[in-house]
């Protein structure tokens, strides 16, 4: 791909965003309003400022990484604008803090390179540890946590009159994601050998266990203090891919596996919340007026869709609670049909190949991992969500990258995108 | 590490496939089993006007008022009429949602009106349920959990259908509740029809129907008690209060049923045998559906051989405890079917669905479900139970100017005994049959008769001016 098709590519994808927000006003018989043009000035500026910093800071980086990228959050975008003016209007907001993110970490990376990054791995994880701990701060301080639908994720911080919330633990899956890489690039060689037998399984010293299970047992705590399904499954999987990955085991695919399952029937158990969303996920029909209500939602949203949708603005994706975030993809689906799905999980499987091969192409393992880390991270969200809403897995909220509304989550997945970049600008260095 | 990650790659691109056949899988699914379901706001029609829903004395309980869906007797007829809202319906707002809309367009009917003018009228329905009897057992369970059935026997037209607690409807329509969380609500509950508990002494109808079946007579005298040990049982029954059931030497059939008296009935179970117990309780319809416009819990008793194999079972059974559930709707039929000579008609809550103008469209008749028991055994039960209520534990029921047929209940509760009475009147040929419980409520002749006493007292005040 040329530099010239990259651009006409985030041009399209601009051009997506403000049609999109055009045909979702024209839809509501308000014509076209002065929030398109807006929509493709966001786009331009915020992923014109992202080509620039990467043109002159990582110049031999990929040009296959920004364009899936723009069309998910231009296919995001148009949609959460669609269910609530204000949160389309916000996200144009976030989109524009989120590319500044990206070109702030590609400028930081500059001169040193990734590799930088191994040298503060455990300042990472410490960030990460206090970055996850945040939303226990009682609230009521001027920073202080909050509790949203039963989950303990948020922090809000009083700036004068106003509340700023965030989720803390999107920026911590980031950093976390950095220190496992680190980590593993240094130790993989101990953790591949397997030197004990038992009977046919090879399995490692005893001591070279503690790394998987002091992650299952960050994993755990997450779940346990916070609430966050979503974020504990997801943080224990992409430790558990790397570790593999780094060391070729298939023996900590079946640990974590193994120990996935047993905590997950332990959780649900134990937790009522767990509990009560698998059988929301079984049952959801039988749950209507109460647990399964959402997810009946989605499913009389996706009966709707067709192969072509409501088109745009002429659904009801919003009378599906948390349409703009978890449910995104089902409001996307309810109005462009089984094509815009199919769009949706292709641009994902585009994003996952781009960045594997970044990953594969890396020189060294620490920047091999890193790249791999953060592919899986985003492929696996993406398949925790949408796997959760069109009910192959239970409900985890978690937002799909790009796509779901909401600052925190474009923010954390912007840096990742600037970080890809780096590595691949660095692979032919 | 790079053939791991190629690994992992490939098995990653392949789930977002599976994701992606599993979304067209699902749209299919959802599209053609959830597209009618009447909870899924997309499939309601344009014209959601709906016909006015009215008590069989007139009250309206269900009307549109200028464009919204209200319900003046708030919760009293929840489990009834239900509710129709965007989001989802219950009861008949849902079972009737098409007979309460006005004609479909591009119906030749309703191309009709467009050439002559106007537009179709929602339909109007009526109910069986008479408003005066639903507020007295309404007022009788006074917010108690529990729930109040009355049928006419001979038709099965419901003539009161209580559930309590509940919950206001017009909360959900004006959105200051939401369908989403109100799962554990205990207002949700039909407890009429789908609360099931065990049926304690109101059962020994059925025993004493299985006695008679047998051979005996209400006059067949048995030893009478203090304590009954079925074969292989650890524990005794006793009687309420202890000791025997009345003074001197044996007891009858009649005096067993007129005083409750347990021992005999566990006995008399284990005696007559599960086969006998089981055939008549099933014929009254236990373990099968209830044909009900509005649904109901299956009502269950275990196996014949399963009651045989463990006598002690029997015993418990045979006093309506152990494993046997009923729920008051079936509790309800049943009596109603011993008052009408042993017949049970299908309980019905629609009378009628009417245009504006009055013509019928659609009438419910009485029809027949099946016989518990023969004319004759039917007479000797009500004769029976005429007793129970005129000097038994049913004295609470009792009226000067009618005579009724009744039996009370006591059955075993985690949080207190579940009182319950059956019953109908006039004893020889009823016009009303009705079941009602109270959940913990207490004793079945102190708490659960004295508000079918008043319901009677709507009844025969409505029927006697």
């Amino acid at each position: 791909m040329t530099a010239r098709t990259e651009s006409a590519f985030l041009a399209a994808a601009a051009l997506v965003a403000g049609g999109g927000t055009a045909v979702v006003t024209v839809a509501a018989g308000e014509g076209v309003t002065i929030d398109a043009p807006i929509a493709v000035l966001a786009f331009l500026m915020a992923f014109g400022g992202v080509l620039a910093a990467v043109r002159v800071w990582a110049p031999r980086g990929t040009r296959f990484l920004l364009p899936p990228v723009a069309l998910l959050a231009a296919l995001g975008s148009v949609e959460i604008f669609r269910i609530d003016r204000d949160l389309g209007r916000l996200q144009r907001l976030w989109l524009l803090v989120a590319a500044g993110v990206a070109v702030i970490t590609l400028g930081l990376l500059r001169t040193r390179g990734t590799v930088v990054l191994r040298r503060f791995r455990y300042l990472f994880l410490a960030g990460a540890l206090i970055l996850l701990l945040l939303p226990l701060l009682p609230s009521g301080l001027p920073l202080g946590g909050a509790t949203v639908n039963g989950s303990r994720l948020w922090v809000q911080l009083e700036v004068g009159r106003r509340t700023l919330s965030f989720q803390p633990g999107e920026g911590a899956k980031v950093l976390l994601v950095v220190f496992f890489a680190s980590y593993l690039a240094e130790r993989r060689h101990a953790l591949a050998a397997l030197p004990r037998r038992l009977g046919p399984v090879a399995l490692p010293e005893p001591r070279q266990l503690l790394p998987i299970l002091l992650a299952f047992g960050l994993s755990s705590g997450v779940l346990v203090y916070e609430g966050d399904l979503g974020a504990s499954i997801l943080l224990f999987g992409v430790f558990v891919v790397m570790l593999y990955a780094a060391t070729e085991r298939p023996f900590y695919l079946a640990a974590g596996g193994a120990l996935v399952a047993g905590g997950a029937w332990a959780a649900s158990r134990a937790f009522g919340r767990v509990a009560v969303r698998v059988e929301a996920w079984l049952h959801p029909f039988e749950h209507y007026t109460g647990s399964g209500y959402q997810v009946a939602q989605g499913v009389f949203a996706l009966g709707d869709a067709g192969l072509l949708g409501t088109g745009l603005g002429s659904g009801s994706p919003y009378l599906i609670p948390a349409a703009a975030t978890d449910f995104v993809f089902v409001a996307i689906v309810e109005e462009t049909g089984l094509a815009g799905g199919f769009a949706v999980l292709a641009a994902f499987g585009f994003l996952l190949t781009v960045g594997v091969g970044i990953a594969l192409r890396a020189g060294g393992a620490f920047r091999s991992l890193l790249a791999m880390g953060l592919s899986i991270t985003l492929a696996l969200q993406t398949v925790l969500i949408v796997g959760g809403v069109l009910r192959l897995l239970p409900l985890t909220g978690v937002t799909l990258p790009f796509v779901s509304y909401g600052g925190s989550s474009l923010l954390a997945n912007f840096a990742i995108v600037a970080l890809l970049e780096q590595i691949s600008h660095e692979e032919r260095a | 590490m790079r053939g791991a990650m190629r690994r992992v790659a490939y098995v990653l691109v392949a789930v977002i496939g599976v994701l992606a056949v599993w979304l067209t899988v699902q749209q299919v699914v959802a599209g053609s089993r959830y597209a009618d379901d009447p909870r899924n706001p997309r499939a309601r029609p344009a014209d959601d006007r709906r016909g006015t829903i009215t008590t069989a004395d007139g009250v309206v309980v269900a009307e549109d008022i200028d464009g919204v869906r209200r319900y003046p007797l708030g919760g009293d007829y929840l489990q009834v009429v239900g509710y129709d809202l965007q989001d989802g319906a219950a009861g008949l707002e849902s079972s009737r949602a098409v007979d309460l809309s006005p004609l479909e367009e591009g119906s030749i009917t309703s191309w009709l009106f467009g050439v002559f003018g106007g537009s179709p009228e929602p339909p109007q329905m009526g109910l069986t349920v008479v408003d005066a009897l639903q507020q007295s057992a309404l007022d009788g369970l006074a917010g108690r959990p529990g729930a109040v059935v009355a049928i006419d026997p001979r038709t099965g037209a419901v003539l009161a259908y209580a559930s309590s607690p509940s919950l206001d409807p017009n909360d959900l329509v004006d959105g200051t509740r939401s369908l989403a969380d109100l799962g554990d609500d205990p207002g949700s509950l039909d407890r009429a029809a789908f609360l099931l508990l065990p049926a304690g002494s109101t059962f020994k109808i059925l025993v004493a129907a299985a006695a008679l079946e047998a051979g005996m007579t209400p006059d067949t005298e048995f030893e009478d008690l203090p304590e009954y040990l079925a074969p292989g049982a650890g524990l005794p029954i006793g009687n309420a209060g202890g000791g025997s059931c009345v003074a001197g030497a044996g007891i009858t059939l009649r005096e067993a049923l007129v005083v409750s008296c347990n021992t005999v009935f566990a006995s008399l179970a284990v005696d007559l045998g599960g086969e006998a117990v089981v055939g008549v309780t099933e014929r009254a319809g236990f373990n099968t559906t209830l044909p009900f416009e509005l649904g109901a819990a299956i009502s269950s008793i275990p196996t014949a051989a399963a009651l045989d194999a463990d006598p002690g079972a029997l015993a418990q059974t045979g006093i309506g405890e152990r494993d046997l559930r009923v729920t008051p709707l079936q509790m309800a039929v049943i009596v109603a079917g011993i008052g009408n000579g042993g017949v049970m008609m299908k309980p019905y809550v629609v009378e009628v669905v009417s245009t504006g103008d009055g013509s019928t469209i659609d009438a419910t008749g009485a029809a027949r479900w099946g016989r518990v028991v023969s004319p004759e055994i039917a007479s000797e039960l009500a004769s029976m139970m005429a007793d129970v209520v005129a000097d038994g534990t049913g004295r609470a029921a009792r009226r000067d100017d009618v005579i009724v047929a009744g039996k009370t209940g006591t059955a075993e509760g985690g949080g207190g005994p579940h009182a319950w009475f059956i019953g109908f009147a006039p004893a020889d040929d009823p016009t009303i049959a009705i079941a009602v419980v109270v959940q913990g409520g207490g004793s079945g002749g102190a708490v659960a008769a004295p508000i079918a006493a008043g319901v009677f007292e709507a009844w025969f005040g409505i029927r006697n001016p």
